[in-house]
């Protein structure tokens, strides 16, 4: 899937290094100091425990959150990002489990949301409904039409429409959210079907998701997180379900496991 | 519904225009509306029927001129509602403006400088209103019931609850007796503003944004969208249109009262929901507003014809109203029973 493999991208591939990034809420210390690296046409997911600071993570690299000590790379410069438009300045792009969509607008409207094409002072729908299906087939996502309201589309196609929508602000890194919670089957193939459709196109997608299967469809690589620290990065190839609940849990595995960091 | 296989990718480009062809007008059309258009028909044809005096030009020229208040907030409040907010104080805005317009005709204003001070009236009333929900988080029904409390307080004090004169020789008198084609000038100001509403909620940014803050408006706001600005002008906008509708108010009766537009928020408000626009915001329609604004008007004028106890209409309006929201929310399963028997035929 990826234009070339995890092991052989060379350093200009890589998109993001995190090193030593901390975050403290007063007394609590929610990430202490993690490093992370994502390159080019990479799905990296990103696991651990509730609480193990996952989600924090990724706001801190989404800019809605600012870290404490550590450093952002991003294409090799340092950056650090007081606003979630700086982080989008940078390519950043993100998809929070709420998806951000609003329910009675049409499918094409919510694409545009904020940057309707314009002519003059309107809105140029045709033109906004034409761009809106283009990206849509680009990205093989299932409506029937630009004009079908949000609110009347399953869970499945919604979570595909807020993906479209963040990939047609052409970003670099992709963060999704548990973009597979609550899916009916069907559903969470047609998403992991687009994650890998974006990856190809060169995008590094960071995927938080609790369910383990799926980071086995469509992962290079994975990052585990434990109690704010990430502790294990290891290619998807060298693991398999078992070892994986064992580097997030933390418990003794009869086999040998790779780690980055003790 | 939505489970149903789709076929294999098609060739992008046929599938492109595929996609964003436009959906027939039926499924567009707002069901709620298009009952309540066959309702206002049927009230229509019943007063034209039972009364002779109903479908005659002085009549309905005079059915235009009632309903123009009422549609020119009610185009206005259709925003507010759109937008999840409400504003309860249109009435008291409509009074305040109407007793303090004349006041100032009989200061001594010119009529040109009168109708601007009425806009700003209504506007500052409704940024007012606009500043409180949308910067300070309190409820716009909160902040409008107690702004609709303190601008009629306001005007009553400062007219001690006299009617306030207008001098038949003021342009704003002329105004209120003026004809074009037959029909007033409040008629056609409503009209223009049925058009300006219908451009600006269906085709502009803000209208986009006004209908998107009603669904979801943290999901507005994360697409850059200053959600509080777009709020306080939606508030403005109603205090502004009911600036406009209290300078033609008074101008029509040539005097400015207080105690003028008793509840008239609440025939807006009805007139609004009637139409089919969403009290949960999110979903707004003009056309709809204009439906309701005809609806509720007829029934007070064709009761009024048929001689019937001025006290009953309030009484039938509100039975009226709760027939069609049922009807609305309903809607759905009476699609459902009228396929079913047309099915069967």
């Amino acid at each position: 899937m990826a234009p070339t493999g995890p092991g052989t991208a060379l350093p200009g591939d890589l998109l993001v290094e995190l090193s030593g990034i901390t975050k403290s809420y007063g007394p609590v210390k929610s990430l202490r100091g993690v490093d992370l690296t994502l390159r080019r046409g990479e799905v990296l997911g990103l696991v651990g425990d509730n609480g193990a600071g996952k989600s924090t993570l990724m706001k801190v690299l989404a800019g809605a959150v600012q870290h404490d000590d550590g450093e952002i790379r991003v294409h090799g410069e340092p950056v650090r990002f007081s606003t979630p438009s700086d982080a989008q300045a940078e390519k950043i792009g993100i998809v929070y489990q709420d998806l951000a969509l609003c329910d009675t607008l049409d499918v094409a409207s919510n694409l545009f949301l904020g940057r309707e094409p314009k002519r003059g002072a309107f809105i140029d729908r045709r033109a906004m409904h034409e761009q809106a299906a283009r990206i849509l087939a680009d990205l093989h996502v299932k409506v029937t039409s630009t004009h079908q309201e949000i609110g009347t589309l399953s869970g499945g196609q919604r979570q595909t429409v807020a993906i479209a929508r963040a990939v047609s602000f052409a970003p670099d890194v992709l963060i999704l959210d548990e973009p597979t919670a609550a899916l009916a089957v069907a559903e969470v193939e047609s998403v992991l079907k687009l994650i890998g459709d974006v990856a190809a196109q060169g995008v590094g997608v960071i995927l938080i998701t609790h369910r383990l299967q799926d980071l086995f469809r469509v992962c290079d690589r994975i990052t585990v997180m434990y109690e704010g620290q990430s502790v294990d990065d290891a290619a998807i190839a060298d693991l398999d379900i078992e070892k994986l609940v064992g580097l997030i849990t933390r418990t003794p595995q009869p086999t040998r496991t790779e780690g980055s960091r003790a | 519904m939505s489970t149903t296989q789709t076929p294999p990718e098609a060739p992008a480009g046929p599938s492109v225009q595929r996609l964003a062809r436009q959906r027939s007008l039926w499924e567009r059309t707002n069901k709620a509306t298009l009952v309540m258009a066959g309702v206002t028909l049927a009230v229509f044809v019943f007063f034209a029927a039972a009364d002779s005096a109903f479908l005659t030009f002085a009549n309905l020229s005079n059915l235009a001129t009632q309903v123009g208040p009422v549609l020119i907030v009610g185009v206005a409040m259709t925003f507010v509602i759109t937008a999840g907010q409400i504003d309860l104080s249109v009435g008291s805005i409509v009074a305040f403006v109407a007793a303090i317009s004349a006041q100032l005709l009989v200061a001594g204003w010119d009529s040109s400088l009168v109708m601007v001070a009425a806009l700003l009236m209504g506007l500052g009333w409704g940024l007012v209103n606009g500043w409180f929900t949308a910067y300070q988080g309190i409820p716009a029904f909160i902040v409008t019931l107690a702004t609709l409390s303190v601008v009629r307080g306001l005007a009553l004090f400062q007219t001690e609850g006299f009617s306030v004169p207008i001098a038949s020789t003021t342009f704003v008198a002329k105004l209120g007796t003026a004809r074009w084609l037959g029909f007033s000038a409040t008629a056609w100001i409503a009209l223009a503003v049925v058009v300006l509403g219908l451009v600006l909620l269906h085709a502009t940014r803000f209208g986009q944004y006004v209908i998107g803050i009603g669904a979801a408006a943290e999901s507005v706001r994360r697409a850059g969208v200053n959600v509080k600005l777009v709020t306080m002008a939606a508030l403005g906008f109603s205090g502004l249109a009911a600036g406009l509708a209290g300078l033609l108010i008074a101008a029509r009766l040539g005097s400015g009262s207080a105690n003028s537009a008793q509840g008239f928020e609440l025939t807006v408000i009805a007139a609004v929901v009637l139409g089919g626009t969403s009290l949960l915001g999110g979903r707004g329609t003009i056309v709809g507003t204009l439906i309701g604004a005809l609806l509720t008007q007829i029934i007070a004028n064709g009761l009024t014809l048929l001689s019937v106890s001025p006290y009953l209409t309030p009484i039938i309006t509100g039975a009226v109203l709760v027939l069609v929201v049922w009807v609305n929310l309903r809607g759905r399963d009476l699609a459902w029973f009228v396929q079913r028997l047309t099915r069967r035929a």
